[in-house]
């Protein structure tokens, strides 16, 4: 990997979250990235080029860490990526308002014996803070170059190229690095040495950064050890190194370590860098001081919220209507041109419904996305841990399990995916599993039908006490599996509170389009598929009627409605041979299979078929009764159907609460699981699955059971 | 004694972090280390986080991992060590 032409060179920017890293990389590589995921792992990818006289640069980002433990997935892939592919020159984002903490992970990279540039960036916000940074003394203290940069607008970015060139060819570096203080030094010289001696193995482990990652008790170094010639020798010598310190000390190995990093880093400051006393509050503290509020920080989250979706459903309704409009134009023109027959059905009852009904999401996506990154951008995500961490950490959740929560209200596709902001494995699963208990906006009309059809009278305290339920057991069995299978330390919560900065749109672009695209992509592969094989058990076997059926069909209608047209007649009966079409379907085989099983919740066939056909997005489920009901599939959610519901004797106020949280609570549609086994693989969706049926299952038995002695049915 | 039972606004001197291990590490990672100067900015209701700022810059933390944090309050006319 180390092959070089002389005109290409290979850059990994890193550096701490909150730098700019992301705005940098913009500004270096424009529009020439592509983006994709570590192998085996949700961390994300994003790589660059930008070409600049005879040279070419070829940017990796990095994810933004704040060390180099092996604490964190972040953490272990910049690790893995720096050790095991090394580029020829590493470019550190610092934030020049908030320098010692970021050249604590600069000096880290130092140590690797990669070439380190660092970019002072927000120097401007620096400046307007009274920050002064000499960033060529800074840089000759510490042996790395530094050049003063402004990523949101491209300030500087030539003179720090010409520092990477500078660097790649060797003129830069004058070889100082970071002196852990004569102590510390005398025990990891022997350590470097012994590490040395096994030459192949030290040139792709360099001995500095071993030598200090071993006395650092790192256990990840450890097991690089291992392919050392001499391991045992090697493992002694630091063991016994480590036991010193810690005696002599007083303190842990690691702890010292990383105190002597920093002071070494504050003693470059004090030389390197002014600051100005400070004067009046500033106005992100001003800010904090409503936002942050110890007690009304948490209403204040909750109006946030509210002002979300509000925002969300009301603007996202208009393109999500054009959208339903273009696909029905689309069916219709597809209709005209394909004859009547199973390809005719399955391209507009399969692949144009199915992908058209998850596309007409995609404005709801994006909306919320944008919100959400601005929140994001802004520096409000952290403040909202604030505020609900005290709740979720209660059951065994992180304050920023929040958001993907939240999201888990409007879709639980984007919900899924934003729990990658969880650092911590554990946290992250336990997140992406509680997030099917909130009731998407998919499942809403299914909720309205029921609650309209049989609580006339309060039909929103129906939807509510759902909703309510829904949250309820997200939290419980959180807890619960925080217990069970989930158990372990709580992850620390030590977070960083950036200051508030106003989102650039570009950045919010930027951060929406990537995320939306990933959707898109979803849609148009496993949903399709998916809307492929629904179709499929849906319409076969095929069912034809037989004269006698129709007639009696026909006979049945006008029953019904004397003095109807030929017209409306034809209509009526093709709806009620529909529902028996539906029935005679593999899915409706199924369905009547199924009976046995979910009788005792107060439901029978018709229910088995909805919850196949729900797989497919939980909307659905409404159009399938329209169809089971024979009033059509065009208006699904129309006061006929509500008034059929409503009069058929096997419903009750009892079986539609039942049905409102079974719905709600077995898996989500395909979709979403196929988000969940892309983020956490297999084994994860079996659980997932089997672990929503038992509690669907459990909680509409219990409600119907309960509710029937109790006289409710 | 630990940050949380600072009053709001208290200035203080980092002492010890008790332990190396995952919280340890961080905590002294992200800057609270022996002598570091931080100050209380807000602790939120019922036991919620705490909100600090130490070396400069501002993070939230829960009381539990405050907790492994020694610090000691300075006095508002000592010189500052930043």
């Amino acid at each position: 990997m180390s092959e070089n032409t002389g005109r290409l060179v290979r850059i990994a920017l890193a550096g701490n979250p909150n730098a700019g890293k992301t705005s940098l990389f913009n500004a270096l590589t424009g529009a020439h990235h592509k983006v994709g995921n570590y192998p085996g792992v949700t961390v994300e990818k994003r790589e660059g080029s930008r070409a600049r006289g005879d040279k070419e640069y070829r940017f990796l980002d990095l994810p933004g860490i704040y060390s180099l433990t092996a604490y964190s997935l972040d953490e272990v892939v910049t690790r893995d990526c720096l050790l095991d592919e090394p580029p020829d020159l590493i470019l550190d984002v610092l934030d020049s308002t908030n320098l010692e903490r970021h050249l604590f992970l600069c000096l880290q990279f130092q140590e690797l014996g990669i070439p380190v540039v660092g970019a002072l960036n927000m120097s401007d916000e620096a400046k307007a803070k009274g920050i002064e940074v000499d960033g060529t003394a800074l840089g000759k203290l510490l042996g790395i170059p530094m050049a003063r940069t402004v990523a949101t607008n491209g300030q500087g970015l030539d003179a720090l190229l010409d520092l990477v060139d500078a660097s790649v060819s060797g003129n830069a570096v004058d070889g100082r690095s970071l002196d852990y203080g004569s102590e510390i030094e005398a025990l990891l010289g022997p350590i470097e040495k012994a590490i040395a001696e096994d030459a192949d193995f030290a040139s792709r482990h360099p001995p500095r950064w071993l030598a200090v990652k071993l006395v650092e008790k790192d256990e990840d170094a450890f097991a690089r050890l291992e392919a050392h010639r001499e391991a045992g020798k090697v493992a002694v010598l630091a063991k016994k190194a480590s036991d010193w310190i810690g005696r002599h000390f007083g303190k842990d190995s690691e702890i010292v370590i990383s105190e002597q990093r920093y002071a070494y880093i504050h003693g470059a400051c004090l030389e390197a860098v002014k600051r100005k006393e400070k004067g009046a509050p500033s106005l992100s503290e001003r800010i904090d001081r409503v936002v942050m509020h110890p007690v009304f920080a948490l209403p204040f989250f909750i109006f946030v919220l509210w002002g979300i979706f509000q925002l969300t459903f009301s603007i996202g309704a208009w393109p999500m209507a054009w959208l339903e409009a273009f696909f029905g134009w689309l069916s219709a023109q597809v209709a005209a041109i394909v004859p009547m027959g199973p390809l005719h059905s399955l391209l507009i009852d399969g692949v144009i419904a199915g992908v058209g009904s998850v596309l007409s999401f995609v404005p709801l996506i994006i909306i919320l996305f944008f919100l959400l990154s601005v929140l994001e951008d802004t520096g409000y995500l952290s403040r909202a841990a604030f505020a609900t961490d005290r709740i979720l950490h209660g059951f065994g959740l992180h304050g920023q399990s929040i958001f993907p929560l939240m999201l888990g209200f409007g879709c639980s596709v984007p919900a899924i995916m934003s729990a990658r902001t969880l650092k911590s494995p554990r946290d992250r699963i336990l997140t992406v599993l509680a997030i099917p208990f909130m009731s998407c906006g998919a499942k809403l009309p299914v909720h309205v039908l029921f609650a309209a059809a049989f609580f006339p009278k309060n039909p929103a305290a129906a939807v509510l006490a759902v909703y309510g339920t829904g949250v309820v057991l997200a939290l419980v069995s959180s807890l619960v599996l925080r217990n069970t299978i989930l158990r372990g330390e709580p992850t620390p919560f030590v977070m960083e509170l950036p200051p508030w900065r106003a989102p650039t749109l570009r950045g919010l672009l930027w951060h929406v389009g990537e995320k939306t695209a990933t959707y898109a992509r979803k849609a148009g592969t496993v949903i399709l598929a998916a809307s492929i094989l629904i179709w499929a058990v849906t319409n076969f076997p095929a069912y034809s009627p037989t004269a006698t059926e129709r007639q009696s069909a026909a006979a049945t209608w006008s029953k019904a409605h004397p003095g109807a047209d030929q017209a409306a007649l034809d209509r009526g009966v093709a709806a009620a041979l529909a529902g028996k079409a539906l029935s005679a379907s593999a899915a409706g085989s199924f369905g009547h299979l199924i009976e046995p099983l979910i009788r005792p919740l107060g439901f029978d066939w018709r229910v088995g078929i909805a919850t196949v056909t729900g797989f497919a997005a939980k909307e659905v489920v409404v159009s399938t009764f329209g169809i089971l009901y024979g009033v059509g599939t065009d208006d699904g959610g129309s006061t006929s159907l509500r008034a059929k519901l409503a009069a058929d004797p096997s419903w009750s106020p009892l079986a539609a609460i039942s049905l409102m949280l079974f719905v709600l609570l077995i898996p989500p549609c395909f979709a979403a699981l196929a988000t969940l086994r892309a983020e956490l693989g297999w084994s994860w969706l079996g659980f997932s699955i089997a672990f929503q049926l038992a509690i669907g299952w459990l909680v509409a038995f219990a409600v119907f059971q309960v509710g029937t002695r109790l006289g409710f049915s | 004694m630990h940050i949380s039972e600072l009053p709001v606004g208290a200035e203080f001197v980092v002492g010890r972090v008790l332990s190396g291990r995952e919280v340890g590490k961080r905590l002294v990672d992200m800057g609270f280390t022996e002598g570091a100067d931080g100050k209380v900015l807000r602790k939120a209701f019922l036991s919620g986080p705490l909100h600090v700022e130490i070396r400069g810059y501002e993070v939230i933390l829960r009381r539990s991992e405050a907790a492994m944090i020694e610090v000691r309050e300075r006095s508002k006319d000592a010189v500052p060590h930043v």
